[in-house]
């Protein structure tokens, strides 16, 4: 015989083993994919990632070559998107959190900012297309880099909003108590509380901007010989990927295939370094 | 016993946009004592305290009409400096807040934001500082580390230090005890007592024995207006109104 209050914890039992099923099932559904992704581009390319994939340039059709070009091309890109996109995002996050409490403006922005977030970035590139590589005459890096930092910009407002938005009030009343002005509270109590959680916003949205290909087709295009001329078309690992990879000849697959893996492994790592930067942090 | 008052505050009221949070609350607070405000949760005794810094100014909704008079000077005043009453009026708040650096820089930051000592003054500043809240012997060989690596007792005593080390002239402390253990709490208090010789000091506290011990004036706020204050021992040996007399005999509250 089963009292009926034995038959309700049973019954809460099984719903819970039924969802925890579930939640498992979910998780390991997308790792499957994550680990079939790796698999696949681990597989295929690292065979090609050998030394002259780092010391040669872009092959043209049917002869050996590397990725050199391409490499130096999404660093030079990447890193001047990050130095244009981070002082301007993070001083508009800044401005979200710490002095826009009232008025229309700070609603207003982060309004705007939410539509660049979700901005297709293929609609970025057509942009810059239109604003410098048609006025210029010309495709060059700088457009590149230029459509690159205007994907960095929304993810940092966001990002460093929200970080100093974790940062407690009674840290900023305790600054204020002493006599610090509003600029010294900022830069000297919150920026110390939330920088790790701002470093991380910057590493995120590295790692989006380092596997970006449709702004950059409208804007660096691409170029088969080195160059570190930003005014001029500069290659970038996404667009020979894309390039390579549409073709039909077996060397430039395999250059292809070396790309993908190069560009993942650093986007995992750098994925890796915010966790851990975020932790420590956090903590 | 005739007493110089350090603070006057003459017919305040304090709205929270609509909310009408102090009602015409006149007092004197006396130089160099210690003066208590007691009362249920929600009666405007942290909203009082935190006009004698015009800490509500750090958000747009709130506003104090009246006077509060320091040393005679209208504090209210459009024209009032809020940086130099703060440096006047140091603050210590109920959870403690220490900044996210070391415990010399903790200290230091308040110091810098008004003079420009060299390192020694500075170094026997922030050991001045640390030896008047009673943490020096505790951190003296780890004044390096992070602020936030203390206790929650050496925290507070972190944050009175910091507050100190700007020299004003008084301390208020809002809560300073709530988030802390009885042993923390017997220090702070200690701490208090020698503190008065050279501060005014005005505490908010939940606690009546807390008040009792430390506290030379009382004054017992509920729903917004000031219902008595006067000198400690009377307020809790033979209050003059009914609501004080129920308030800490327990009956309420």
């Amino acid at each position: 015989m089963i009292a009926p209050g034995q038959l309700r914890y049973l019954r809460r039992r099984v719903v819970n083993a039924a969802i925890l099923s579930v939640s498992l099932f979910t998780v390991a559904f997308a790792l499957f994919f994550l680990a079939w992704i790796l698999w696949t581009l681990i597989s295929n390319g690292l065979g090609h990632i050998t030394p002259n994939v780092f010391t040669q340039m872009t092959p043209p059709p049917g002869s050996k070559g590397g990725l050199l070009n391409a490499i130096a091309g999404s660093l030079y890109m990447v890193i001047m998107a990050t130095l244009i996109g981070t002082p301007v995002g993070i001083l508009a996050g800044t401005y979200l959190a710490e002095f826009g409490r009232t008025g229309w403006l700070a609603p207003t922005t982060r309004f705007i900012n939410d539509i660049l977030l979700s901005a297709p970035s293929i609609v970025i590139g057509l942009f810059v297309y239109e604003i410098m590589v048609h006025r210029f005459g010309h495709f060059s890096g700088w457009a590149g880099a230029f459509a690159l930092g205007l994907i960095v910009l929304p993810v940092v407002v966001r990002t460093t909003e929200n970080m100093l938005q974790l940062v407690p009030n009674t840290l900023r009343e305790a600054a204020a108590a002493l006599g610090a002005p509003q600029w010294k509270i900022v830069v000297m109590v919150s920026y110390r509380a939330a920088r790790a959680g701002m470093l991380t916003g910057v590493l995120l949205a590295v790692a989006r901007i380092s596997g970006e290909t449709a702004p950059l087709l409208f804007t660096a295009l691409n170029n088969q010989f080195w160059s570190n001329d930003l005014n001029g078309p500069m290659a970038s690992l996404a667009v020979i990927i894309f390039q390579f990879a549409m073709s039909p000849y077996e060397d430039w697959h395999h250059l292809a295939w070396a790309g993908a893996l190069l560009i993942t492994l650093f986007v995992l790592g750098l994925n890796i370094l915010a966790r851990s930067l975020f932790k420590k942090g956090g903590a | 016993m005739a007493e110089t008052n350090k603070i006057t505050v003459n017919t305040l009221n304090f709205y929270y946009g609509k909310f009408h949070a102090l009602k015409n609350v006149s007092l004197n607070i006396p130089d160099n004592r210690v003066t208590a405000f007691i009362g249920p949760s929600g009666c405007g005794k942290s909203t009082l305290l935190r006009t004698f810094n015009r800490m509500y100014q750090l958000y747009p909704k709130q506003r104090a009409e009246g006077e509060i008079l320091l040393d005679g000077q209208n504090i209210l005043d459009a024209k009032q400096d809020l940086n130099l009453l703060r440096a006047k009026v140091g603050m210590v708040f109920q959870k403690p807040t220490p900044f996210p650096m070391s415990i010399y820089d903790n200290i230091a930051f308040g110091i810098n934001l008004y003079k420009n000592l060299p390192k020694s003054e500075l170094n026997d500043r922030v050991e001045w500082a640390l030896h008047k809240a009673a943490l020096w012997n505790e951190v003296k060989d780890k004044l390096g580390q992070s602020g936030t690596s203390l206790s929650g007792g050496q925290q507070q005593r972190l944050c009175i230090a910091r507050g100190i080390a700007v020299k004003p002239e008084i301390l208020l402390l809002d809560e300073p005890c709530s988030a802390l253990d009885p042993i923390s709490t017997a220090r702070i208090e200690e701490l208090i007592h020698e503190l008065k010789n050279d501060y005014t000091i005005v505490i908010v506290t939940h606690n009546m024995q807390q008040a009792a011990r430390v506290s030379d004036y009382t004054a017992y706020m509920y729903l917004g207006e000031l219902i008595e204050v006067g000198d400690t021992d009377t307020m809790f040996t033979k209050p003059s109104r009914k609501e004080t007399e129920d308030y800490i005999t327990g009956k309420f509250g």
